[in-house]
């Protein structure tokens, strides 16, 4: 951590050409909206983590997430949730995302949503403890307004169920 | 977290660590356990220390393959670069005419 001059270009990996499409509509300019803010007010090896990530995966108990609506509507994105119990590994879930390359999760589910690092992180004492449900979205949101309105406020609650302080949340 | 500081900056997250990773692996690589460990312990160290919203922590990591090499596409190209893709292409040819790559 000593290299703190390194500033994250986060079109490295894009061909040129997508690279130009996706930045045209990037603002270069800060947000200017209110952001969220709550103190931490105790040391991470006292409080309670939940991981949620926006990879579309899925329990294969449960239902994957709908790529055939997509599909069908590009500019739709399924705006659902699903619950991972904090012990799933890489052979208990599904990964639907029609975006990225999904065979690195299915084979390494740490990759993308970290259950077995912050298990030992909880053992070895780093944080306090994993709770026992973390999450899945999908991240592809043209229109966010059913994601922020109905399904997050569910996902709230149940982290508030499980006394969950604070939350890791991995992109796609 | 983010590999995309420019996009995700623009919804106003709390804290940000930014990493060079690619599309899908944002943690590190597959079986990787010591990377992953020094990553999110990198994370976390961002939100001990953060101490204003919206503050964007970039990681020092870099990523060990060429990044034209980094295989993060889908098998399929995706629906909505389907039907965006004579405009993408003529937005990459414009670029290179200015020289731009």
């Amino acid at each position: 951590m000593s290299d703190t001059s390194k500033v994250v270009d986060g079109f490295l990996f894009l061909p040129p050409a997508l690279r130009a499409w996706i930045g045209k509509d990037i603002p270069d300019q800060p947000f200017s909206g209110r952001i969220p803010w709550v103190p931490l007010d105790k040391s991470i090896s006292e409080a309670t983590f939940t991981l949620m990530t926006s990879a579309g995966i899925s329990m294969k108990s449960d239902p994957p997430f709908d790529m055939e609506g997509e599909k069908a509507e590009p500019t739709w994105g399924d705006p659902s949730y699903r619950e991972i119990p904090k012990t799933a590994t890489e052979n208990d879930i599904e990964v639907n995302h029609l975006h990225v390359n999904t065979a690195y999760i299915n084979q390494d589910l740490n990759v993308i949503l970290p259950l077995a690092r912050f298990q030992e992180f909880a053992q070895e004492g780093l944080i306090g403890k994993l709770a026992p449900t973390c999450y899945s979205y999908y991240g592809y949101q043209t229109d966010p307004t059913v994601l922020l309105s109905e399904t997050m406020p569910q996902v709230a609650e149940r982290m508030r169920q499980e006394n969950v302080e604070a939350v890791l949340l991995t992109p796609t | 977290m983010t590999n995309t500081p420019e996009f995700h900056r623009q919804v106003g997250i709390p804290r940000v660590a930014a990493i060079e990773y690619p599309y899908g692996r944002p943690v590190g690589q597959v079986n990787d356990r010591d990377g992953q460990r020094k990553v999110l312990k990198a994370t976390l160290s961002v939100l001990e220390n953060a101490k204003e919203p919206g503050q964007i922590s970039h990681l020092p990591f870099t990523w060990p393959e060429e990044p034209k090499k980094v295989d993060w596409h889908p098998p399929e190209i995706s629906p909505i670069v389907k039907v965006n893709l004579d405009e993408i292409k003529r937005l990459g040819a414009k670029m290179r005419k200015k020289g731009k790559f």
